[in-house]
């Protein structure tokens, strides 16, 4: 897992009393004068380029920037940690707290904006649990980093908490995004109760971004087994009333689905129930449980060991196919899958969250599996085996960790 | 943890009274009920648990209490959601009644070599040039085809043996094509044809103008050519011949057939299967026998009941499902359109199977003489001498004359299943549909006397076997696959 | 062969029993009347029929005017709603209107 902040960095050449400064990194040596004020040189070599509106160095090669004069920024992150940084990735700079962020990557598939950290629901497995405080200062912040966000990013995340608690400047955000990455595409992460409010509903559309989708969770067909998992009374019904205002504008409308002990058992019927009341949505994301956040501290309501639920997700699958709802499965690993269900299986773990376990050794599909959430460690399946033979469809028979730890414990 | 709240804290209270949203029911064989609401999402409960859902007796821990919740049997609390959703469902199941008429059949000729007893026009022989559809009618037919504003056009080429008038079909094809570069309408062409006298180069014009082709084959050798006899008793080699052919050239995608069930059909449902397997079909469509035309004339109809006829199909379905499981995919095509009907949300096109029924507003048909009728039933009828369903003619009555004609309006309003005696009340009528014309050839009255109607019984019984059959896992797996 | 089945007016109305009647025409004639607090149903078959067929036809005959009975009742309760939905489902307004 990477790294993205740290609080262990030396500064020098920023005012004291700066909040927060986005410094698009160059490894450009011969980056034209002209551009030079606009970025920051990322130093690795001896005698870096004059001109640079910053340098980022690293502190066990600080004696590069010696040459650099105190007035010009200059900041010192901690080698091992931030090794990956690359040319055209963007640094957030908190001079006052003494804090960086890498923002945004531009060699990553996944980048992600923050954009609040308030919500009005409470998920029982929320990976990002909410904070109260006033984040509104995360807006302006967004809006100074766009510009900087190299055009060519296929697709950028946002998400948080619940993005459209800003109103208004949610929408100021997206129509940025179109402004300055016309070519990105944008996936929101919302529960969509917002999208209820027709009007605010209207505002998003008029925006006319050219490549949006909001990804929102639906728990359950049934209207208290939702509102349970996300911890809040009314939730299912503005939820579906935010997804029908969305495909009433002709909006792109993802369904996403978590799979743990709370939701795994109506599986099917919430897949009839989407393919019978939401038939219209552009497709739907079935994902495995992440071990962050809530479901640490809820893991006996919500563990469950997916092997255990095959027979729910090959029927819920079965059934949206038929009625040719696009479906995708996330964050299982292969050997814990149905065959059958393997087409439907996404490589998608984030590149700075994944790893593989112990069992994995000597898999020979793991480039096709999308392996663990780094979180994964803390509880994973009984059942994770390595695919020995090329082609094979069954995994080995080595035994699983539980049986290990038992065989060890004797 | 004491931030997180419980079930209960979410769940209906135990006190809580919930609302009934409209539902019908009824009683199944093996004593549970079966509900369904106003789409058509049904549940199975327990006859107990009926009485205590209508009773307001049921409690939200009751194993059925969320599945009616979820599938607007019920609401509870303020959940308005439901009733937007019920709308949306009821106006997605009725939005093709708006297209109004998709099916155009021109009847190009009747002239006819086979003499098939159960044959539902009358048998001319090649000679009489007589009954052959003239340019001058065809083109009044087609300016009555675009007047219709379905976004999708279906021409259908039928007969007697369409092909033997191949000129007129080229004809039709091709004022129509050039009438459709103006109102770019989804336009598609089938040709109904026996194939015996299909040459390669009318296959190669299919071909040429993407006309797909719809041939009869009534099963294995001996059956087809008792069921279809011609000069020469060629009519099976004849029709596999053809249907070689016409795949090799105008698209292997692009043939389908049609079977009919006679009496000598009954007890070889697995054979009949077999020979639509062996000719390379994906599926077949086991149709009940019409009591139109020849076939009443003959008596085929009154030679076996509803009963045999079920019998008959649930066989072939039985063996159908084998071949499934055994991993070989072939469809009955019938019990597709009714799953479609019971599982998703929109509504069949099949036009013996809607209720407002589809005569006229789903399918009209031009006789070669100009005269338009409802259905090819009510054309089959009026070769009988029964010109109930006769709406009028090209050459007299403009457009708006026939469809807001009696003849079609009156039997439209009193077939619809949402008020008729029995059916209004019936927990199976979303799937359903209104046969005026068959109620009124077997019955004398387009509403029918459902109690002994044989449509009533026979889809009946088809959708109770259905929904049985959806409740094994593996088969509801190969059914959703037909869908 | 014939049979006679009343049914009590403060239960059961007068259209419970003619649709529960009417699915037995096939088999049956109905002759109904009212007599004074009751529904009287006189029964006859129309084929040749046992007196042991018949009892188990006016049972189910019975049990159905039963089911009648009990479709009254949910079509009462919930005809508002079928009228809201339908005009909903057959008009142009957006749902938001609700």
């Amino acid at each position: 897992m990477l790294t993205l902040a740290t609080r262990a960095l030396e500064l020098r050449g920023f005012p004291a009393d700066e909040i927060s400064r986005h410094l698009l990194l160059s490894e450009d040596r011969a980056l034209p004068e002209a551009l030079r004020r606009g970025r920051a040189f990322l130093t690795r070599e001896a005698d870096p380029p004059r001109g640079f509106g910053a340098y980022v160095g690293f502190q066990d090669r600080r004696d590069i920037l010696d040459g650099i004069d105190a007035e010009t920024p200059s900041v010192l992150l901690p080698a091992s940690d931030f090794e990956y940084l690359s040319d055209g990735d963007v640094l957030r700079v908190m001079p006052k707290g003494k804090a960086a962020r890498a923002v945004y990557r531009r060699r990553s598939r996944q980048n992600f904006i923050l954009t609040t950290e308030r919500c009005n629901n409470f998920c029982l497995m929320c990976s990002q649990p909410p904070k109260r405080e006033d984040d509104s200062w995360l807006v302006e912040d967004i809006l100074r980093l766009l510009p900087l966000i190299d055009r060519a990013t296929p697709e950028i995340t946002i998400t948080g908490g619940e993005p459209t608690l800003l109103g208004s400047d949610f929408l100021r955000i997206l129509s940025a995004c179109e402004s300055w990455l016309p070519e990105t595409a944008i996936h929101i992460l919302s529960n969509g109760r917002t999208f209820a409010d027709m009007e605010f509903a209207r505002g998003y559309a008029a925006i006319g971004h050219h490549d949006v989708m909001v990804g929102i969770p639906l728990y359950s067909d049934v209207s208290h087994l939702h509102d349970f998992v996300v911890q809040a009374r009314g939730a299912f019904d503005e939820t579906v009333r935010g997804i029908l205002n969305l495909k009433s504008l002709g909006q792109r409308v993802e369904i996403r689905v978590v799979l743990h002990q709370q939701t795994y058992r109506r599986l099917p019927q919430l897949a009839q129930f989407i393919a019978r009341n939401l038939r219209f949505v552009d497709q739907v994301a079935l994902m495995g449980l992440e071990m962050t956040g809530f479901t640490r501290a809820n893991l006996p309501q919500l563990w469950i060991d997916p092997i255990d639920y095959q027979n729910e997700l090959e029927q819920a699958v079965d059934e949206l196919v038929a009625h040719g709802v696009r479906t995708s499965i996330y964050n299982h690993q292969l050997c814990v899958l149905s065959e059958r269900l393997w087409p439907f299986a996404r490589k998608s773990i984030s590149d700075w969250k994944n790893e593989y376990m112990p069992e994995c050794g000597g898999c020979t599909k793991m480039d096709q599996c999308g392996g663990f959430f780094s979180s994964a460690h803390i509880r994973y399946s009984d059942h994770i085996r390595p695919f020995l033979a090329a082609g094979s469809g069954t995994p080995s028979g080595t035994p699983s960790r539980q049986t290990a730890m038992a065989l060890a414990a004797e | 943890m004491s931030r997180f709240g419980a079930l209960a804290d979410y769940a209906p209270a135990l006190e809580t009274r919930y609302q009934l949203l409209p539902f019908r029911f009824a009683n199944l064989d093996d004593g549970r009920c079966l509900v369904t609401n106003l789409v058509g999402e049904y549940v199975l409960l327990a006859r107990a648990d009926l009485e205590d859902f209508v009773h307001h007796r049921l409690v939200p821990s009751s194993p059925v209490y969320d599945d009616l919740k979820a599938k607007h049997f019920l609401v509870d609390g303020d959940h308005s959601v439901a009733i937007d959703l019920l709308v949306l469902k009821a106006r997605t199941k009725a939005s093709r009644l708006a297209h109004f008429t998709g099916l155009h059949m021109f009847v190009t000729t009747l002239r006819c070599e086979h003499a098939c007893p159960y044959c539902q026009v009358s048998r001319q022989s090649e000679d009489r040039a007589a009954f052959d559809m003239s340019e001058a009618t065809a083109d009044r037919a087609l300016a009555m085809v675009f007047r219709s504003p379905s976004p999708t056009i279906k021409i259908e080429f039928q007969g007697g043996e369409s092909a033997l008038n191949f000129g007129l079909v080229r004809y039709i094809v091709e004022r129509a094509e050039d009438i459709n570069r103006h109102e770019r309408r989804d336009l598609a062409f089938v040709i109904a044809t026996n194939l015996a006298i299909v040459t390669d180069e009318m296959l190669h014009y299919c071909r040429e103008h993407d006309i797909l082709v719809s041939t009869s084959l009534d099963g294995p050798a001996d059956l087809h050519n008792k069921n279809r006899p011609r000069a020469g008793r060629d009519s099976h080699e004849r029709a596999v011949d053809g249907i070689r052919r016409a795949r090799a050239i105008v698209g292997r995608d692009r043939v389908s057939a049609l079977m009919t069930t006679t009496r000598d059909s009954l007890g070889r449902a697995e054979e009949i299967v077999d020979e639509y397997l062996r000719q390379g079909f994906a599926g077949i469509f086991l149709r009940p026998l019409s009591p139109y035309g020849f076939a009443v004339k003959t008596k085929s109809y009154a030679a076996y009941d509803a009963d045999a006829w079920l019998d008959f199909y649930f066989r072939g379905l039985r063996y159908i499902l084998e071949l499934n499981r055994a991993g070989y995919r072939f469809i009955e095509h019938y019990a597709s359109l009714v799953l479609g009907k019971m599982l998703t949300p929109f509504d069949t096109g099949y036009v013996d199977l809607r209720s407002p029924a589809g005569i006229g507003i789903g399918a009209l048909i031009y006789n070669y003489d100009g005269e338009v009728y409802a259905s090819d039933e009510s054309r089959m009828l009026a070769e009988m001498g029964d010109k109930s369903f006769r709406l009028g003619n090209v050459h007299r009555d403009t457009w708006e004359d026939i469809m807001t004609s009696e003849a079609l309006l009156g039997p439209l309003e009193a077939s619809f299943t949402g008020s008729a005696p029995m059916c209004s009340e019936c927990a199976f009528e979303p799937y359903c549909g209104a046969d005026p014309v068959f109620h009124h050839a077997t019955q004398g009255d387009a509403v029918g006397h459902k109690p002994t109607s044989a449509f009533c019984r026979r889809n009946m019984a088809i959708f109770k076997h259905l929904i049985g059959l959806l409740e094994e896992p593996e088969t509801r797996r190969i059914l959703l696959g037909w869908i | 062969m014939s049979a006679v089945l009343s049914f009590p007016t403060a239960v059961y109305s007068v259209e419970a029993v003619k649709r529960a009647a009417y699915r037995f025409t096939d088999r049956l004639s109905f002759e109904i009347s009212l007599n004074g607090e009751e529904i009287r149903c006189s029964v006859t078959a129309l084929a040749d029929m046992t007196s042991e067929d018949l009892a188990s036809v006016t049972a189910r005959v019975r049990n159905e005017v039963l089911d009648q009975d009990l479709r009254e009742r949910i079509a009462a309760e919930t005809a508002v709603v079928r009228n809201v939905v339908l005009a909903y489902a057959f008009s142009a307004a957006g749902l938001q209107d609700l």
